[in-house]
């Protein structure tokens, strides 16, 4: 990043908080009505980006990688798909016999196990958070790591507190997509409040120059955390829908290709903005859509490619690369939304 | 014994992996996630190639993956040059992934599987002690890439070169070090290196399917930071940290022993706020990734 565009150097206007919001859900709603198959795809794109909003709030702002979000979303998912998953199911299920007693009895409705997620997921950011913090560049990267694979082998092979390498089935779902677009949008707006508050520029200045924001009274450490916190509850939030979307949970969805897929979103789009977020995600599942058409041997609006089974992660991880050759701020180079190219600065 | 021979020899082949990615390290402030796909590809070849004679198999390996690793240097790592580490690290998970993928292509996604050097995966007996002959060639095998590494950075130019770049690289670039053909070099080197350890891995376990060398690498790179990222000594020495408690703890969990990694990261997460800058690092220096 260089210093002449600062990016994400924001002051609160309506338009670019309103704006994605009215692409967002004005793209969810009309693709949504076309087909089932795309109703479901909006559902995933929306918790998708939520996860990549939680990891812009972080990322974005500090400028510090994290490869930890993974597992508040799956922290996330799991106690929201644990405590609505029907008793029956839990107590039968062949993979849940020696689950713990209490939690086959653990049962919410959809809508508080959700807020539920959401304050497991910033729980456990806060708790990481307040050790991690302090660490920068390529140590905090692999801390976080650290963080997701522990999560994953515990859960992977522990069935006392869920169905281990299994999954745990039968979790409601959402009926369709206003559920997951007002909790994309919630998520949205707190992204969006973070990013223009104090708190969001103090964490920006500490991301220019690690040494001068100290200078300036600004407590890396501190500002870093309150970002962390908000955004592992998002990556909670997420985990929450995803489960409700999926209809199961099953710790391999919240491992390495999620953390992958949105990164590369959060990159593509731009990851100093919200803007970005919303852009990258949005984007990078038109694209994947499309070629998962061609990989099935479809046509699209006439033009079919017949493309092997894999080709589409490859063409997704190639788009990240080039994206990162051709323009490595991504598609909005930083900005929030706006209408029209004004030349003030 | 056999248990800490297990423990030495995968303690050194993780610190072969930590080796090569510490190289890179040094010189570019790379992150290569790809270099596990560099140990796939010299798998690969070696599983699809295991008909030729052993030697011509490996060097025909090393030859891929040297390759590889120059090849990504040229199209995609020199052009981010000066975007920062953050920006090169997502670059080459971005590149690993695109590799996997490939792979899965051009192989099949599902493993390929050759005996490679059968002969290594039975056991003799020294001193009354039975020792498999993979964990003694592995041991052997490991000692002397160290020790020519070692000859290597402290003795030759290239190793000068290395070492003035990768503590200070624009001063090394203004005192005439070719930075392009060093960081070609280090890349080189590393391919070498992943495709010592792609053998040493396919001999033990010759189920080679696209994501085969990710473990290792996370691993490795787990071991590169807790050992000391700014040094080659700390890299391998926390490579070896690594596999060596991996194995131990494979070894004495009993029943336990699927938390071996949740140990392990826990280990980590620990060291790294003791010393973030690695287990070799002096105390005050800054951090400089």
């Amino acid at each position: 990043m260089t210093s002449n565009k600062l990016a994400g150097l924001t002051r609160f206007k309506m338009v670019e908080i309103v704006g994605p919001f009215i692409v967002v859900s004005v793209l969810s709603i009309s693709v949504g009505l076309l087909s089932a198959s795309l109703q479901l795809a909006v559902q995933f794109a929306l918790c998708n980006l939520v996860m990549v909003l939680a990891l812009q709030v972080f990322i974005g702002n500090s400028g510090v990688l994290s490869f930890g979000h993974g597992a508040f979303a799956m922290i996330g998912a799991w106690v929201s798909g644990m405590s609505t998953a029907s008793e029956r199911v839990k107590g039968n299920a062949l993979a849940l016999e020696d689950l713990w007693q209490p939690l086959i009895s653990w049962n919410l409705n959809l809508y508080v196990s959700i807020i539920f997620a959401m304050l497991a997921g910033g729980l456990v950011a806060a708790i990481s958070g307040a050790f991690l913090m302090r660490l920068n560049g390529l140590a905090a990267g692999i801390a976080t790591f650290a963080i997701l694979g522990l999560f994953y082998n515990f859960f992977f092979n522990n069935t006392k507190l869920g169905p281990g390498s299994q999954a745990l089935p039968a979790v409601p779902k959402f009926s369709g997509v206003f559920e997951p677009l007002l909790l994309a949008t919630i998520a949205m707006i707190l992204v969006y409040s973070l990013n223009v508050s104090s708190i969001g520029r103090k964490l920006r200045a500490t991301r220019e120059d690690l040494m001068s924001a100290p200078a300036l009274g600004i407590s890396t450490q501190k500002v870093r955390w309150i970002a962390f916190t908000l955004s592992g509850a998002l990556a909670g939030l997420s985990g929450g829908m995803y489960v409700h979307v999926a209809g199961t949970w099953q710790v391999q969805d919240y491992y390495l290709v999620f953390t992958f897929l949105t990164l590369a979103m959060l990159v593509i789009g731009g990851s100093a903005s919200m803007w970005g977020a919303v852009v990258g995600t949005l984007v990078v599942t038109a694209v994947g859509q499309v070629l998962l058409l061609w990989e099935q041997g479809k046509s699209l609006l006439g033009v079919k490619i017949d493309l092997p089974n894999g080709a589409r992660s490859l063409i997704i991880a190639a788009t990240l690369v080039g994206m990162l050759l051709w323009r490595s701020s991504g598609l909005t180079n930083g900005r929030e939304f706006k209408l029209r190219q004004s030349n003030k600065k | 014994m056999q248990s800490i021979l297990d423990a030495i020899s995968l303690g050194g082949t993780y610190a072969l992996a930590a080796l090569g990615l510490g190289l890179v390290f040094g010189v570019l402030r790379l992150v290569n996630f790809a270099h596990a796909e560099l140990i796939t590809i010299s798998a690969y070849i070696m599983v699809v190639t295991n008909d030729l004679p052993l030697i011509l198999s490996f060097l025909l390996a090393a030859l891929a993956s040297t390759l590889l690793a120059i090849v990504t240097e040229l199209t995609v790592y020199r052009r981010l040059r000066g975007t920062g580490p953050a920006i090169m690290l997502i670059a080459s998970f971005g590149l690993s992934v695109g590799l996997q993928k490939s792979y899965e292509l051009i192989f099949g996604a599902l493993p390929r599987s050759a005996a490679v050097a059968p002969w290594m995966t039975g056991s003799v007996e020294i001193a009354n002690l039975n020792m498999t002959i993979s964990s003694l060639v592995t041991v052997a095998l490991t000692i002397v890439i160290l020790i020519a590494m070692g000859y290597l950075v402290d003795y030759t130019t290239l190793g000068l070169q290395l070492r003035a770049a990768s503590s200070d690289f624009k001063t090394a670039r203004l005192l005439g070090v070719r930075s392009n053909r060093l960081i070609t070099s280090s890349f080189a080197i590393s391919g070498v290196l992943a495709a010592f350890v792609g053998f040493i891995i396919v001999v033990e376990n010759p189920q080679v399917e696209p994501m085969f060398g990710l473990n290792i690498t996370i691993l490795a790179l787990v071991g590169i930071v807790i050992g000391g990222i700014s040094s080659l000594r700390g890299c391998a020495l926390g490579g070896f940290i690594v596999g060596f408690i991996l194995s131990l703890l494979n070894t004495f969990l009993g029943n336990a022993r699927v938390y071996a990694y949740s140990y392990l990261f826990l280990a980590v997460v620990v060291i790294l706020l003791v010393r973030p800058g690695g287990i070799l690092s002096k105390r005050n220096e800054m951090e400089r990734v």
